[in-house]
């Protein structure tokens, strides 16, 4: 006798399993898949590079749209009001990526560590060339940064005297955001913070150019 | 039902009885049921094999997706809506105006406000209620101490705080020695030292939730003792 004509019901049960098993699996497979298509560009941890360097240079930023909101204040030059006009949109608008992309992660806008702890661990190409320090001394200010006497120089200052304050704290300002993204990029893995990092690097050097030139014009 | 010979008839099989040709007829059924047998026996092996491969893999995918891929942060202190023993919450309103304004909490946790904000950073004298309270609109957290603490007790409570988005100033007949206030919370504490200092600004610091994340805290006023 075929066994199929002895057991029709109990054939049918083990078609269902069958079809659960299945099913479950390709539940499985495709949640692992899932997971696994992350392992590239992983959600940053709270003392990641990644979450470091957008806490601290949203600091630093925030100061450069500070410093170029005062030089459009202290001068009735254009090409300098402009830059300023420039420099301050563009770094709002980047902190503020930096700000949400923190939310995103579901991290807080204060660090469990002090400031720069990021930049002071070694980065790939240090652990490639046996180093075990950064590219930032633990305790030292955040490259690049006006000081307060700084900024009140600035704030007291007018005309072509201003703006020679000013191009040489930005020169100063955007040279140590290029240090920091480019320590950044020896650090993260997260896709966001690499293009975010190389766009810091190519656009903050080239206005270095630029006001490195606008400075040698405004030469007393 | 007469039978028929199995296979085409050989040369021979016209020489066979037919209890020969039925033996024989026997043994070719035999041999087709031992190879239904052995195909079907083959088949449940292979059968097997795949399906306790194919559980191996898929168990195998999972245990690696879960094992290599990054746990989502925690947090021992702060996180989102953590409880702060001690923090307390409220609701005020964020108009502007130019008058002065009688608070409810001291030091104000929020409420109508000076158009101009308080620039961040570290004041010695007392600041402009209005102004201050503009500035925890916009995320920052404003630090008051009584006049009668230690320099010591000072520099350590300094050295707790973020460098920006902080104003830090002294605050007369205050509740406690030192006071935390952001928009519409506040923490009390007796020492610069309590962990909660640094579990409050983790969850309240440029918090998400002010009515203006993002808005500066540079820019507008000074207040007189600014350091």
């Amino acid at each position: 006798m075929p066994p199929e004509r002895r057991s029709f019901g109990a054939r049918r049960v083990v078609l269902m399993v069958v079809a659960a098993v299945a099913a479950v699996s390709i539940g499985l497979v495709g949640f692992s898949v899932g997971r696994l298509s992350t392992i590239n560009n992983p959600t940053p941890s709270n003392t990641s590079a990644e979450a470091g360097f957008a806490r601290d240079m949203q600091v630093h930023h925030l100061q450069g749209v500070e410093l170029a909101m005062i030089i459009r204040d202290r001068t009735d030059d254009a090409p300098t009001r402009l830059l300023g006009y420039d420099i301050a949109t563009t770094q709002a608008q980047q902190a503020g990526q930096l700000y949400g992309w923190l939310v995103e992660w579901d991290l807080r806008q204060a660090g469990p560590e002090p400031e720069m702890t990021w930049m002071t661990r070694p980065g790939r190409s240090d652990e490639a060339h046996g180093h075990t320090d950064g590219a930032h001394t633990p305790g030292e200010r955040m490259p690049g940064l006006a000081t307060d006497e700084q900024i009140a120089e600035l704030s007291a200052a007018d005309g072509v005297e201003a703006e020679r304050i000013f191009l040489t704290l930005m020169i100063a300002h955007h040279q140590g955001a290029v240090d920091m993204a480019v320590a950044v990029e020896d650090r993260a893995s997260n896709t966001s913070i690499l293009s975010f990092a190389q766009a810091v690097i190519v656009s903050q050097k080239s206005e270095i150019d630029l006001m490195e030139s606008m400075l040698a014009d405004r030469q007393p | 039902m007469t039978p028929t010979p199995p296979a085409s008839p050989s040369g021979s099989s016209g020489n066979l009885t037919v209890k020969q040709q039925r033996a024989a007829q026997r043994a070719v059924k035999l041999e087709e049921y031992h190879r239904q047998q052995k195909r079907s026996s083959r088949n449940r092996r292979i059968g097997l094999i795949v399906g306790i491969t194919a559980a191996v893999a898929v168990i195998g995918l999972l245990v690696t997706s879960i094992v290599l891929t990054p746990k989502t942060a925690s947090y021992s202190a702060g996180g989102d809506g953590a409880e702060i023993e001690g923090v307390e919450t409220f609701e005020n309103t964020s108009n502007h105006v130019e008058t002065a304004v009688n608070y409810p909490q001291t030091p104000p946790a929020g409420g109508e406000h000076n158009p101009m904000w308080l620039n961040c950073g570290v004041y010695t004298e007392p600041v402009p209620n209005e102004n201050a309270v503009h500035s925890l609109e916009h995320g920052a957290i404003w630090v008051t101490y009584d006049p009668s603490i230690s320099d010591a007790e000072l520099s350590t409570l300094k050295a707790a705080l973020p460098s920006s988005y902080v104003i830090l100033s002294p605050f007369e007949d205050l509740p406690s020695p030192i006071v935390l206030s952001g928009w519409n919370t506040q923490l009390q504490v007796d020492a610069a030292d309590d962990p909660r200092v640094v579990e409050y600004l983790e969850e309240y610091w440029k918090s998400n939730d002010v009515p203006e994340p993002g808005a500066s805290c540079t820019g507008a006023l000074d207040a007189p003792g600014k350091a």
